[in-house]
């Protein structure tokens, strides 16, 4: 309604009009969607013998209503095809189109259907429009676009697919699969749905700004999946059009708004809240190692006994004034005694002549605030790399730099901790960690909460354990853990440079270190508590050996215990010993390879919500506590509802959206439109349905199956209607140019994703293993340094060859074919699919690598396969592309092609050559070049055909 | 084919086509409405009652500048500023704005004057820095904007905004919208060409974004097509080793054939539209190549651009071929170049990228002027916002670095439709607030969609139940700059 100062008035004729329409009797109803579908009877219709199942009566009875008939039933060879890609994304095999037509039952047809539902890449295919519908990407989408690791959620949809999990439990636990009792990981993983959104991790971003825009996205996704609204309008101001007011958008936001989640996103990887989500295989692999690891501990118990007294007598052999030490030296890089030898190593004192002084015994390297000790390049880490670094220290200045790998300052910068690298730094008394990449806004800092002496020694250790988290930090003094305190937690790039490790100073000039050191250590790994205690323990093994067991410090004993099991115990003990260690480490390297994912969770204490007026991040409104649309449907609840509930409001009978928009996506997957064109838009802004009771019908029969998804389908292409021929008449084409009356098939140009995938089948080298990490097949060199930094690098071997719903997603510079064929960016939800026609789509399928390999594996295959005629062998191509043979003028057409195909390339063996070679999968070197070549451009011929990349 | 029957579809496709809109829309000049009968009989794109009104330019070259251009440095001088050096931002000028994460922390705000000499040039006296030296030879012909605002404060959504009007990813870019509804003047070029170029002053710039030439949600034939420098100026231009042009044509005769055969069959125009865009493709792997090939190009022209415009995927180049693609009707031409995000080591780094861009700029525009395109022509030279007075990091004599300032920016405009020789718009002393007339980013984009006869109003697409377009429900034509 224009709001009165828009002075927008209402004619006279206009009023009259009104006026008589209310005189006849005009009756208020609300919006069709939004009133609960109630189950139509079958409408009557004249040639009821042609209806197979109910949804033909409806359409029939429109057809018949507009004085239209029904096409005939398609020939067999288009039926498989038809329902070979529609159901499972892939041609049909030559095989399978023969057992088809040489099947004479009169359930051939049900028999293929059930044979593509049951087929694994029936949840590949239906998890193709659920990827674009759920922004699926592997990368972040902001700036840098770093990369992103969500496909353990991609796996579980197509799983859940395969597994025909129930549409409304499909729903309940992607949107709320965390909230569930006794939640499974499978349910857990499921939200990562609502994670897919774009992450910004740009520097200087305002955080508060995008932690709104996640939860908006995650509203506009939601309502956009599974209410078919376009709710995202009442996010500034209440919705023009449907009963959506602004603070119905902020009570629906409510649900979304309580994941622990910063608007500050990491640049690269996952963002928390994140979950392990192990693979099958996986998980078999660590109950494995589980098993064998409990093993290996009873083994070490059964030894026990005898090893306390072989331990005894073992120290017995120790002379308390020996020099014999030992230390933990598993994952050692570097050790630096810095007892005055060091010299003939890469060690190097700079600015100052090298310095030693007797000190703990020994000598120990003197620092005086100006020398430091270039160590050479250890202990290169970044962001990813767990390590510990170890020192003793005596400290005679307030503060310094311990250990460093570090820029110089910047000239720009103001302070020498502000570049980057990391550093231990001593401060007046405290031990901090500096990881840095930009300091103020992109760098990690904790430091010790207590402080410690001056002029006397200290054992110092920092552990890292490359979780980008000051929660991921330990401090220990002395071999004792230490409280600390975080004084900034926003690392967010890598803090690897090419520095030097330094001891004594960091970067540039300043803060360097005064007083002593002595044994540093570099650990490629995050040493445990009980390790650090032993590393922390100065006394050597004589000394040890010579202090009564008693007497002992539990570091100490440890470390006697330690070294004699790893070195001077019987060979049995020994081996067990070692054993359990290499579990150990197995296992953590096990646990370390699996993949997260980022899912939901809940704050144990809400977060508030308020209206954002205008839907400014700062400008805050009235609050609100979590609630849905009252208009669309009751909503029953406790107190406290929260994302479950809302939920199960999606899926409850009484709302009257969700089944209607899932019923029309999947009727919008089979036919091409939906009977609601705007999939997206189910309000008063769409456009009304073309088969009002046929969608009320599909709706109602959907959730009275139980949400069963197979068999909505199954109803779909058992009907009359998806089984008619998709050819079409001028007089049809004048009286229905969309075909929104269904009088005849449609013919669908195929999903970018479905195309390559066709052409990698036809050709043998699909390798068909569904799920596992994203892989990155051929592209152009260089489109990623158009952009930025580094560039592509695609695969080599089978991850070349695999469907195209695994391919890397990168979503600021997407596969360049499969958006020439109108792939969703990703970039935001995407419930209808675009198709467009463009010549750029023609130079793609002539002169890709991708179709131009696949052409000659297809040349291959039939030469191999199609018998010795031409005429045989090229009607083997064709059906393998098209399922049905040629008629007699194309195979003329397709032999005279192939012959001038082989005079061309008899003629230039070398352009034969050159054809042939593209590609990385190998060729049978039995066939000769100009033969191979001239199939290879006969097979490109047939793949860039029409027919080929349209449903028949 | 029965030539009656293929008549009758082709009618029906016309009107199937006019129905449409969407999905099989025969909207952009990539799209010919050519048939199997007549490959080359095409039809201009665009909407129907489009342009509004007369128009004044009939194409834009949008030179990009990504990452922010410094306005203290280049065109907005403040001389009282030198003495204030190192003082502190009052806050009254400040007035609590937000800043970016990157400063927000910094405890002190010291003012960094320009280093560099500026002077007025001209007969219209434009106030421009030493770095510019050949723009100001052209400073007649432009009309600067010094008082360009914008919304966003950091690069991703502030230069998404700039290209689509909305921070966020999903709406289409300028270029697409055109295409959309001024469709191609070139039935065998895209009419939306992008060009990228990297900056010398700063390599490791702020990253760029497919998105930023793409449709958003109008149909995928209105994105931009990316020319790279190269062999394959187009992706996939190129057949194949081993297949040349010769066989390319037998191949698509034998193609067109049998994709008839199946028209006959089947009768769906929509194979009809197939086989013309192969054709359309046949003619891209000739015109665009030519188009890349600057050897006819007189040694006078070429030098116009300076000494980097011979080589590939420079700034220089690209303006270059900016012209060329003008010259042949391509509708909105798109170049990016990066590396103006100068957080440190400002001077160093700006003097850099004004090597890249100056001359080749104006020499973009005395190029037109000499080809007497310059009329029908709207160039713009911008970024996405302007950078702070006060420094970024450590503040000397010599070095500097600014701060994202979204608040006042400049740019300026020449060409078809823009008054030359004016500045328009005016800043504070500090640079750092409007005090007249502002011109936001919704602004600029419905000025230069009058440029070409549109109401930007009027211009729109039905998409989620809603009518969008370029400037949403904002923008004013900034009337004192156009003709």
């Amino acid at each position: 309604m224009p709001p009165p100062h828009s002075n927008r008035q209402l004619t006279a004729d206009q009023v009259q009009l009104l006026e008589r329409w209310i005189r006849a009797g005009a009756e208020y109803q609300s919006h069709w969607s939004f009133a609960v579908p109630v189950r139509p009877s079958e409408p009557k219709v004249q040639r009821s013998e042609w209806a197979r199942n109910p949804v033909d009566r409806f359409v029939l009875a429109k057809l018949e209503s507009q004085k239209l008939a029904p096409s005939p039933e398609a020939d067999r060879f288009t039926l498989i095809r038809r329902l070979s890609l529609d159901l499972t994304g892939l041609p049909p095999t030559v095989q399978e189109v023969d057992t088809f037509l040489a099947d004479q039952t009169s359930d051939a047809y049900e028999k293929v259907v059930n044979r593509l539902l049951n087929s694994t890449h029936y949840g590949e295919r239906m998890a193709l429009p659920w990827l674009d519908a759920a922004r699926y990407a592997d990368t972040n989408g902001y700036q840098s676009d770093g990369e992103r690791s969500m496909w353990r959620w991609r796996d579980w949809v197509i799983e859940a697919f395969n597994r025909n999990l129930p549409f409304d439990q499909f729903t309940i636990e992607q949107l709320a699969g965390d909230l569930l009792p006794d939640a499974t990981k499978q349910q857990r993983l499921a939200t990562g749905f609502n994670r897919n959104h774009r992450g910004n991790g740009e520097g200087g971003i305002v955080p508060e700004e995008y932690a709104v825009e996640y939860v908006v996205d995650r509203v506009d996704t939601t309502a956009t999946v599974w209410m078919g609204l376009t709710i995202g309008c009442a996010r500034c101001h209440d919705h023009k059009y449907d009963p959506l007011s602004q603070r119905d958008f902020y009570r629906m936001f409510a649900f979304f708004n309580n994941v622990p989640e910063s608007g500050r996103a990491f640049k690269f990887g996952n963002s928390p809240p994140v979950m392990t989500a192990p693979t099958d295989a996986q998980e078999r692999e660590l109950e494995d190692i589980d098993l064998q690891l409990q093993a290996a501990e009873l083994r070490l118990l059964e030894l026990e006994p005898n090893s306390q007294a072989d331990q005894a007598a073992w120290e017995q052999t120790l002379r308390p004034d020996s020099s014999e030490d030992w230390s933990i030296t598993r994952s050692l890089q570097a050790r630096f005694d810095l007892a005055g030898e060091d010299a003939s190593r890469s060690l190097k004192f700079e600015e100052g002549d090298p310095a030693y002084v007797p000190d703990r015994n020994t000598r120990v390297a003197m620092l005086d605030g100006q020398r430091y000790i270039n160590a050479g390049d250890v202990g290169d880490f970044g962001f990813y790399d767990k390590f510990t670094l170890a020192a003793w220290i005596k400290p005679t200045g307030p503060d310094g730099a311990l250990l460093s790998r570090m820029a110089g300052q910047s000239e720009a910068s103001r302070f020498a901790s502000d570049s980057e690298g990391y550093r231990v730094y001593w401060k007046a008394g405290r031990v901090q960690l500096q990881l840095t990449k930009r300091w103020l806004d992109d760098a990690l800092r904790v430091e010790t909460d207590a402080s410690f002496p001056a002029q006397q020694w200290h054992h110092v250790a920092v552990v890292y354990d490359g979780s980008r988290l000051a929660s991921g930090v330990k401090i220990y003094i002395n071999g004792q853990s230490q409280r600390l305190r975080v004084l900034l937690d926003q690392l967010n790039q890598s803090f690897q440079t090419n520095q030097p490790l330094r001891i004594g100073a960091g970067g540039g000039p300043l803060d360097r270190f005064q007083g002593h050191v002595s044994d540093v250590r570099v650990y490629d790994r995050d040493l445990t508590g009980d390790e650090i205690g032993i590393v922390a323990t100065e006394e050597n093994l004589g000394q040890l050996a010579a202090i009564a067991a008693s007497g002992r410090t539990a570091f100490q004993a440890k470390k006697l215990r330690v070294c004699f099991l790893a070195e001077h115990a019987d060979l049995p003990l020994r081996e067990a010993h070692a054993n359990v260690q290499r579990l150990r480490d197995e296992r953590t390297k096990l646990l370390d390879a699996m993949p997260t994912v980022m899912v939901m969770e809940e704050m144990p204490v809400p977060r508030e919500t308020f209206v954002l007026i205008r839907g400014a991040y700062d400008r805050i409104g009235e609050r609100v506590s979590p609630g849905v649309p009252e208009g669309i449907a009751p909503f029953s609840s406790g107190a406290q509802p929260n994302r479950l509930d809302f939920a199960k409001w999606l899926v409850s009978p009484e709302n009257p959206l969700t089944a209607r928009v899932a019923v029309n996506h999947q009727w919008q997957m089979i036919f091409g439109t939906g009977l609601v064109k705007t999939a997206e838009d189910f309000g008063s802004q769409g456009e009304p349905p073309s088969h009002p009771e046929l969608l009320d019908w599909l709706a109602c029969e959907f959730m009275q199956t139980g949400w069963d998804m197979k068999a909505l389908l199954k109803t779909l292409v058992m009907s009359a209607t998806y089984r008619q021929s998709s050819r079409v008449t001028p007089e049809l084409l004048e009286r229905d140019p969309e075909n929104r009356l269904l009088a005849h098939s449609p013919r669908v140009r195929l999903p970018a994703e479905m195309i390559r995938d066709q052409a990698l089948a036809v050709s043998g080298l699909l390798v068909d293993q569904v799920g596992g990490p994203s892989v990155r097949p051929y592209q152009p060199k260089g489109l990623w340094t158009d952009l930025s930094g580094t560039d592509y690098e695609p695969d080599h071997g089978e991850n070349l060859w695999r469907r195209s719903l695994y391919t890397f997603w990168k979503r600021t510079s997407p596969q360049p074919t499969m958006m020439s064929f109108d792939a969703s960016a990703r970039e935001m939800c995407r419930v209808r699919p675009g198709r467009t026609s463009t010549p750029l789509q023609a130079l793609a399928l002539m002169n890709d690598v991708t179709f131009v390999e696949a052409a000659r594996g297809l040349a291959q295959r039939v030469i191999l396969d199609g018998g010795e005629s031409a005429s045989d062998r090229v009607s083997l191509a064709f059906r393998k592309v098209l399922a049905r043979p040629p008629r007699p003028e194309e195979l003329t057409l397709l032999i005279d092609n192939l012959n001038a195909n082989l005079v061309r390339y008899r003629g230039d063996p070398d352009a034969a050559l050159a054809l042939i070679s593209q590609g990385e999968s190998p060729r049978d070197e039995q066939i000769t070049d100009s033969e191979l070549a001239a199939y290879t451009a006969l097979a490109g011929l047939i793949l860039n055909l029409d027919e080929a990349i349209t449903t028949p | 084919m029965n030539p009656l029957l293929l008549r009758r579809l082709l009618i029906n496709r016309q009107h199937f086509f006019g129905r449409l809109g969407i999905g099989a829309a025969a909207l952009n000049g990539l799209i010919s409405e050519s048939s199997a009968a007549s490959p080359k009989a095409t039809l201009p794109g665009g909407l129907t009652g489009i342009p509004h009104f007369a128009a004044k330019a009939k194409r834009v070259i949008y030179l990009f500048q990504s990452g922010a251009p410094s306005q203290h440095d280049l065109f907005d001088y403040k001389p009282q500023l030198v003495a204030s050096f190192g003082n502190d931002l009052p806050d009254s000028i400040r007035q609590g704005q937000r800043l970016t994460g990157m400063t927000a922390t910094q405890d002190r705000f010291p003012i960094a004057p320009t280093r560099f000499q500026f002077a007025q040039h001209g007969q219209s006296g434009a106030w421009l820095s030493e770095l510019l030296p050949h723009t100001a030879s052209v400073a007649d012909d432009l009309c600067f904007i010094k008082s360009m605002h914008t919304e966003a404060i950091n690069h991703d959504p502030a230069i998404t905004f700039f290209q689509t009007g909305a921070q966020l990813a999903g709406r289409p870019s300028i270029g697409s919208w055109l295409s959309y509804g001024l469709g191609s003047e070139n039935q065998d070029l895209p009419a939306f060409v992008a060009l990228l170029s990297n900056g010398s002053g700063n390599p490791m710039d702020q990253p760029l974004y497919d998105r930023l030439w793409g449709s958003g949600f109008l149909p995928t034939n209105h994105q931009g097509i990316k020319f790279r420098s190269g062999a394959d100026p187009v992706l996939f231009l190129s057949n194949p080793a081993g297949i040349d042009a010769s066989d390319r044509r037998r191949m698509l005769n034998d193609l067109a054939k049998l994709n008839e055969i199946q028209l006959a069959e089947q009768g769906d125009p929509e194979i009809s539209t197939r086989i013309s865009q192969y054709e359309l493709a046949y003619r891209m792997q000739t015109s665009v190549p030519e188009l890349m090939d600057i050897s006819e190009e007189s040694k006078s022209t070429v030098d116009l651009y300076g000494p980097e415009a011979r080589t590939p995927g420079t700034f220089a180049a690209n303006c270059l071929l900016a012209r060329r693609l003008a010259e042949r009707g391509v509708r909105f031409i798109q170049l990016f170049h990066r590396g103006w995000d100068q957080h440190a080591k400002l001077p160093a780094q700006i003097t850099g990228q004004c090597r890249d861009t100056d001359q080749p700029s104006a020499g973009l525009i005395q190029d037109l002027k000499q080809r007497d395109l310059l009329k029908d022509t709207l160039v713009v030279w911008g970024g996405e916002f302007g950078r702070t007075v006060y420094c970024q990091g450590r503040l000397t004599a010599e070095e500097y670095g600014r701060d994202h300032h979204p608040r006042c920016f400049s740019m300026w405009l020449a060409g078809g439709g823009i008054r030359p020789g004016m500045t328009f718009g005016e800043t504070d002393d500090y640079s750092y607030n409007i005090v007249r007339n502002p011109v936001h980013v919704h602004d600029l984009h419905a000025t230069l969609l009058h440029c070409l006869g549109i109401d930007h109003t009027r211009l729109t697409f039905k998409f989620q139940g809603r009518q969008y377009r370029l400037t949403d429900v904002h923008g004013h034509v900034v009337q004192e700059i156009v003709t």
